[in-house]
Formats: C-alpha cells, sequence, structure tokens
C-alpha cells in the first residue's frame, strides 16, 4: 500500500513538474530558442486559416530564426483584444476592425505609435493617403490597413441575361433591372444581416455616398454641416424606400445572412446582392468551376443619385488593420511581420488564394487582372477601380473606417427608419446630437479630403 | 460560599462550553472561508467594481476615468433602446414563468404514469438542454425560420405566403423565445418530475381511498408537496430572465430595429461596439437590482419556512 501511494506522490510530483515546464515553454520562448510573436485574427474557414498560415506565418518563421509567429484564430476577435489591452496584455500585433476602433486604443496608450516604422519602411508612401490617413491618431500613425474594401453590387450575368437587362451604369438603369426581377419574381436584391447587425452600416454607407456624395459627406464628418440637412436625410429617406419596396434585401433582409445572400445569387434567385467585396471570400462556394458560373459573377459600384455628383463613386472602407501593443517585448519583429503584409507579392499570393480579403491599399501599384484565375481576377478587376478612384478622390466614406464609434453604432440603428420606427428626419437629430459630442470629445477619425 | 461552590462548577462548565462554542465557531469559519473569499474574488469585488464604474466615462481602456456622478444612469433611463430592453425582459420573465412552466409540470404530471418508459422520455425531452446554445440558435435558424432551407422556405414554396417570425419586430421576441423554451422546458419536466415522485404514496392512496379525482390528488397532495420545488424555480426563472443574452445574442443580436433588445445585449453593446463602459455598467447595475429583488423574494420565502 505503502508503494502505491509513494508512486502516486511521485507520479504527481513528476506530473505537476511538467505542467510548469510546459508552462514555461508557452511563456517568454519557445523550445528552439525562439522568442514569441502573437497574432490574434479573425476566425477564418479552414481554407482561409491554411492561406495565412501558409503565406505569413511560415514564410516569416522561415525568414529568420529570432521569432515564431502564431496566428490564433477567434470569431470574438474584437472584444477579446479589447478586453485583453485594458489589463496590459493581449497579442504583439493588434487586429482590430477598422480606424474608428483604434481611436480609444491609441488615445489611452495601449498602442504603439508606428511613425518611426512608417519611416523605416516607407509605408507612408507605398500606402494610398486616404488610407494612410485613416490609421493615424493626432498626426501619428497607429494602425494599417490590411486591405481596401468598398460596398457596391455583385451581379449574376446569367440573370441579367435572362431579365433582358444589361449590367446597369446609373441609378435608372438599376431601378428598371431591380422592378424586371421582381415582375419575374425574383428577389430584386440580397443582402441581409443575419446573425450580425453591424451589416446595415453597409447600406447607411453606400446611400451616404450615392446620395449625398463625398463633399456632402466631408463636410458634415468635419463639423462643417448639420446631419439633419437635406442631402443625409434624401440618403436615409432614399435607403428606407427601398428596404420597404424589396429593393434592399427583397423583403428578407433580416432573414439573409452574406453567405445565404450570395447562395440565392448564385442559384439565379435575384440579379443582385448588395454587399461589400470582401464578401467575394463568400462567392468561391458558389461561383466555381465546378458549377461552371465563374465567369457569371461580377462587382460595380452601385450608381449615384443625380447628375451633379460625379461617378462612379465608391465607398472607402478598410476591411481590418494592425497596430502593435504597446507591451509588446517584441515591436520591431510585429513591425517586420506587418510589413511583410503590406507588400504586392503578398496581396498577390493571398488574393489568388483567398480574394476580397487582400487588397492591401498600395499606392501605384498596377495589377493585372488577366494575371489571376477564376474570382481573384473578378475581384482583382473591382480592386483596381476601388484603387484608381481612390487616387482620384471619388470616394465617400464607410462608417466603420471614417465615422467615430458612437456614431457608427447609432448608424447601425438605420433600420429604425426602414422599419418605420422612426423618420428620417428624427433619425437623423439623433445622430447630429451623438455626433456633435463625439466631434467636441476629439473622437472623430482624420477625414481625408476627397 | 455555598452559593459560591455551587455556581463555580456551572461558571466552569459555562466556560468551557463557551470555549468550546468558540472553537466551534473558529472550525465553521475556517470551512466556510474558500466559499467565502472565493465569492468575494468572483461577485463582491467585480460588482464593486462595476457600481464604482457605472459612476464614471470609463471607455474600457483608459486608465483615468472621470467621476461623472449619475450621469450614465441619466442617460440609460433617457434612452428609448433601454425602455425597450426593460420592457422584452418582462415580456421575456412573463413568457418563461407560465409556459415553460405548465409544459413541464403537465407532462411531469404525465409521466408520473409512465413508470417504466419516463427514463427515456426524460432523456429526450432533456436533449436540448444540454445542447449547446449555439447548435440550438443555429438549427432553428436554418432549419425552422430560413426562407432558403427552412420549414418557412418549404412553406412559401408551397405557396403559403408566411413571413418568418425573426424578421418581425412584434414578433421576434417570441421566435427567439420559443427557441429557449424550447430548450429550457425539458429542465423544468425533469426538476418537476423528481419533486412529485417524493410525494408520499400513504398520502396518493389515502386521497384515492377517499375518492379524490385526478385534479383533486393533484390540487391537493401533489401540489403541496412540490410547492418549495415551484416556488425555487420561480425566483430562478426570474433571475435568469433578467440575465438572458445567449439566444438573443445568436439569433437577432437585439434586432430587427432593437425590438429583441434586451438589458444584457444592450450592456454588451454599449461596451463592446462604442466603448461605453460606464453606461453598461449602469445597465449592469439596473439588472443587478432586478436580481437582487427576485433574491429577497428568495430568501423571505425561505424565513418562512418553505422549506426552499
Amino acid at each position: 500500500m505503502k508503494n502505491i501511494r509513494r508512486t502516486l506522490r511521485v507520479t504527481a510530483a513528476a506530473a505537476a513538474i511538467t505542467l510548469l515546464a510546459a508552462c514555461g515553454a508557452g511563456g517568454e520562448g519557445s523550445s528552439d530558442g525562439r522568442e514569441e510573436l502573437e497574432l490574434w485574427f479573425w476566425g477564418a474557414t479552414p481554407a482561409q486559416r491554411a492561406a495565412l498560415e501558409e503565406n505569413l506565418v511560415d514564410a516569416y518563421n522561415a525568414s529568420q530564426d529570432e521569432y515564431t509567429l502564431t496566428v490564433t484564430f477567434n470569431e470574438r476577435v474584437d472584444s477579446n483584444i479589447q478586453t485583453a489591452l485594458a489589463a496590459n496584455e493581449g497579442p504583439d500585433i493588434v487586429y482590430g476592425s477598422g480606424p474608428s476602433f483604434v481611436s480609444p486604443f491609441a488615445q489611452s496608450g495601449k498602442l504603439l505609435n508606428l511613425d518611426e516604422y512608417s519611416e523605416q519602411y516607407g509605408w507612408q508612401d507605398r500606402l494610398l493617403a486616404p488610407i494612410y490617413e485613416s490609421g493615424t491618431v493626432d498626426g501619428s500613425l497607429y494602425a494599417v490597413a490590411n486591405s481596401i474594401n468598398t460596398v457596391g453590387i455583385f451581379y449574376n450575368q446569367a440573370v441579367l441575361d435572362d431579365l433582358g437587362v444589361g449590367v446597369p451604369t446609373t441609378i435608372e438603369e438599376l431601378e428598371t433591372a431591380l422592378a424586371a426581377a421582381q415582375d419575374a419574381g425574383l428577389y430584386p436584391s440580397v443582402t441581409g444581416n443575419k446573425g450580425w447587425q453591424p451589416v446595415n452600416e453597409n447600406y447607411s454607407s453606400m446611400f451616404l455616398t450615392a446620395v449625398a456624395g463625398p463633399d456632402a459627406m466631408h463636410d458634415v464628418l468635419t463639423g462643417a454641416a448639420s446631419w439633419t440637412d437635406q442631402p443625409y436625410v434624401d440618403a436615409v429617406q432614399m435607403s428606407a424606400d427601398w428596404y420597404e419596396n424589396g429593393y434592399l434585401g427583397g423583403g428578407q433582409y433580416t432573414n439573409l445572412n452574406f453567405l445565404e445572400s450570395m447562395q440565392l445569387l448564385s442559384d439565379g434567385q435575384s440579379p443582385f446582392f448588395f454587399g461589400p467585396t470582401l464578401a467575394f471570400q463568400f462567392a468561391a462556394e458558389f461561383f466555381n468551376t465546378e458549377n461552371g458560373n465563374v465567369d457569371d459573377l461580377g462587382f460595380i459600384p452601385f450608381p449615384t443619385v443625380g447628375a451633379e455628383l460625379e461617378s462612379p463613386l465608391y465607398t472607402l472602407a478598410t476591411t481590418a488593420s494592425f497596430s502593435i501593443n504597446a507591451q509588446s517585448e517584441h515591436p520591431d519583429a510585429a513591425a517586420e511581420v506587418i510589413d511583410h503584409m503590406l507588400t504586392e507579392d503578398f496581396m498577390s499570393t493571398m488574393t489568388a488564394q483567398w480574394p476580397g480579403y487582400w487588397g492591401v491599399p498600395l499606392a501605384g501599384v498596377e495589377l493585372d487582372p488577366a494575371q489571376f484565375d477564376g474570382l481573384s481576377a473578378a475581384y482583382v478587376t473591382a480592386l483596381v477601380d476601388i484603387l484608381t478612384a481612390t487616387e482620384e478622390g471619388r470616394f465617400g466614406y464607410f462608417t466603420g473606417t471614417f465615422f467615430p464609434p458612437q456614431t457608427q453604432q447609432a448608424l447601425v440603428d438605420i433600420d429604425t427608419v426602414w422599419t418605420g420606427q422612426a423618420d428620417a428626419e428624427t433619425f437623423l437629430t439623433g445622430i447630429e446630437t451623438t455626433f456633435a459630442a463625439e466631434l467636441a470629445d476629439g473622437a472623430v477619425p482624420p477625414i481625408p479630403a476627397p | 460560599m455555598t452559593v459560591l461552590n455551587s455556581v463555580q462548577p456551572d461558571a466552569d462548565t459555562a466556560t468551557v462550553k463557551d470555549a468550546r462554542r468558540g472553537r466551534g465557531h473558529g472550525v465553521h469559519y475556517l470551512l466556510l472561508a474558500p466559499a467565502i473569499l472565493l465569492s468575494m474574488a468572483i461577485v463582491l469585488v467585480p460588482g464593486v467594481f462595476t457600481l464604482v464604474t457605472s459612476f464614471t466615462d470609463w471607455n474600457g481602456v483608459a486608465a483615468d476615468p472621470e467621476f461623472v456622478g449619475v450621469e450614465n444612469y441619466a442617460a440609460i433611463l433617457a434612452d428609448p433602446i433601454f425602455r425597450t430592453a426593460v420592457g422584452n425582459n418582462i415580456i421575456w420573465t412573463l413568457l418563461f414563468l407560465t409556459i415553460p412552466v405548465v409544459l413541464g409540470l403537465g407532462v411531469a404530471l404525465l409521466l408520473l404514469r409512465r413508470p417504466r418508459t419516463r427514463g427515456l422520455y426524460q432523456v429526450i425531452f432533456l436533449l436540448p438542454y444540454v445542447m449547446a446554445a449555439v447548435t440550438n440558435a443555429m438549427v432553428w435558424l436554418n432549419m425552422i425560420y430560413s426562407p432558403i432551407s427552412g420549414v418557412i422556405g418549404f412553406l412559401n414554396k408551397q405557396g403559403w405566403d408566411i413571413d418568418s417570425p425573426i424578421s418581425s419586430l412584434d414578433g421576434a421576441i417570441y421566435a427567439v423565445a420559443a427557441v429557449d423554451i424550447w430548450h429550457y422546458w425539458g429542465f423544468l419536466l425533469v426538476v418537476y418530475l423528481a419533486a412529485l415522485r417524493q410525494t408520499p404514496v400513504e398520502q396518493i392512496e389515502a386521497a384515492q381511498l377517499e375518492g379524490a379525482n385526478s385534479w383533486q390528488v393533484f390540487r391537493y397532495v401533489y401540489l403541496p408537496n412540490i410547492r418549495p420545488t415551484m416556488q425555487l424555480m420561480f425566483v430562478m426563472i426570474m433571475i435568469f430572465s433578467f440575465l438572458t443574452f445567449d439566444y438573443i445574442f445568436l439569433m437577432t443580436q437585439g434586432g430587427p430595429a432593437n425590438s429583441t433588445e434586451m438589458l444584457s445585449t444592450f450592456a454588451y453593446s454599449l461596451a463592446f461596439a462604442t466603448f461605453q463602459f460606464g453606461k453598461a455598467a449602469a445597465v449592469g447595475i439596473v439588472m443587478g437590482v432586478f436580481g437582487l429583488v427576485a433574491s429577497v423574494i428568495y430568501t423571505r420565502m425561505s424565513r418562512r419556512g418553505m422549506d426552499v
């Protein structure tokens, strides 16, 4: 009996020592002598994770022998990072869902000022000016965007052909096509916010760009105009009219998510899916060589409303951003990893495997869609147009990228107007109050002039 | 002296008893210490922190929040979404105090008469309760409510023009509650069945010998016996209803147009979408007050000798 007890004690002690040793190994350095470098990332699909592991993690780890980069994927990365940073913990490289997310962290000293690295790597010259500026707080760089994004229209060419209409380039042509689809018993367009209420901000941004226009949006975001002025009321009212008549979401807005919307588009149940270019990443499942419909999918900007606005306009957005944790022990290595993601090579490689999420906002880049296959070619075609429009100043402002957090969240509630809970004027009066308070607090991110 | 002599042993006995009692109390406190320390660490400390935060403008990350008095409370009370959330929490509570209770108790009574098969039925009815909330929510969203792949979609294709209740401003709260009730009622069934089975057989047989019908046996024999269990579940349902979060967050996130917003989802949104932790903490305190009221009711019931 005594022997058994002694054996158990020795075993328990050995297990405890092994456990402690294991814990220690995960802390400062790994068993191969390398230091750990961490990145927390959004919970992507297995195929997308594999692409990032191959092109970022494996490539970086093979390029040097001092650090081991690990990426942790999690659906709730935003709230996880928020909690970790508040406790002065968290990963070395901080993933953020846009600059408006970054600003409170930067102002609280949780993120590292990246000006030095920007100068070292030439980020300011390399990135599109409005996107670079969107990552600054009080004139200093704190975040760089991984990808440019816009909200527009995915279309199914085969459905348009069946309906006997062409790809619309004006708002009138678009309305004609929507009406034709409705008359044919199809959903005029598909999209929806099932499972993710902030999807609404895509459409508040899209209508504000298309109806109010870049100059009016710049004015209101810099405090030179009031949200209750007519251009903004018209934009919100038009979105409500379209929601009500089924042009926005086909009456199923709250029952659909992007994946299902893409499925309906590929099934020919609607000619259009209104959504962000990042939705290209969901398209491969439905538009592929097996189904023989890759060439049916196209993307166009949402047409502008009114002759006085330039056309086409693009709602300028970023998909995500990267910053460096102020508590990171390896900021130089973190900057090196970020720099690796801001290259044309990385953009091309990732876009080939994961179209929609890695349109790195590089200035002066010349991409050739012909060098890409399948959906990546369609995405690159759209990307080239967005990059060109941004350089030419033909852009509006996405709420998640350029609006302060409370105003951004208030605009998510645009569905209160769509469902008749509030009228456009009352809704925008609330927006004006929220925005004025944030403007006074200095919470509005930099607004690049169009 | 006689008196003294007679008193002295009693005093000694009392001292010894006191000493023993003291040692006994010491042991009691020692045994209670882990639970008290744990409660203080994971309930009291965060509770006090939340209360203090509710009087500040803390954004969740800043190290120097400012004291703003009752500003956060005034702001949330003036916010129509907060009022919607309170109303929804009350609706939710009423739904859960009635539908799953009646369903659970009714089926438990039926299963009393199925001694051989009730084990199987309990497992079947308890299955949704042991499944992850996210699984249940996805099943209902995609297989019932979806206009593409769900029962609603199937009915639409058959020519029935039915809108999904989850997209209705008036119906969404009930659509989500239906899922949570479906998940929860099996648990109540098991609890009530266990309580019913504790009823002394002699009482039931005596009532039946006296000629009592089924309703009378339930009303005058079973019900008094399971009343403490019912009261406990009543209080627990009240507490859970004001804390509910998972199914709302998974299925609607408070939408459409805030029509299913709960205090918990409102607090989450304030904290993690708009960096207003002060206001979120104020909402949390309000939720805590509702829970406290339920706890007081429970304590009073206990003191009245309800054996709960």
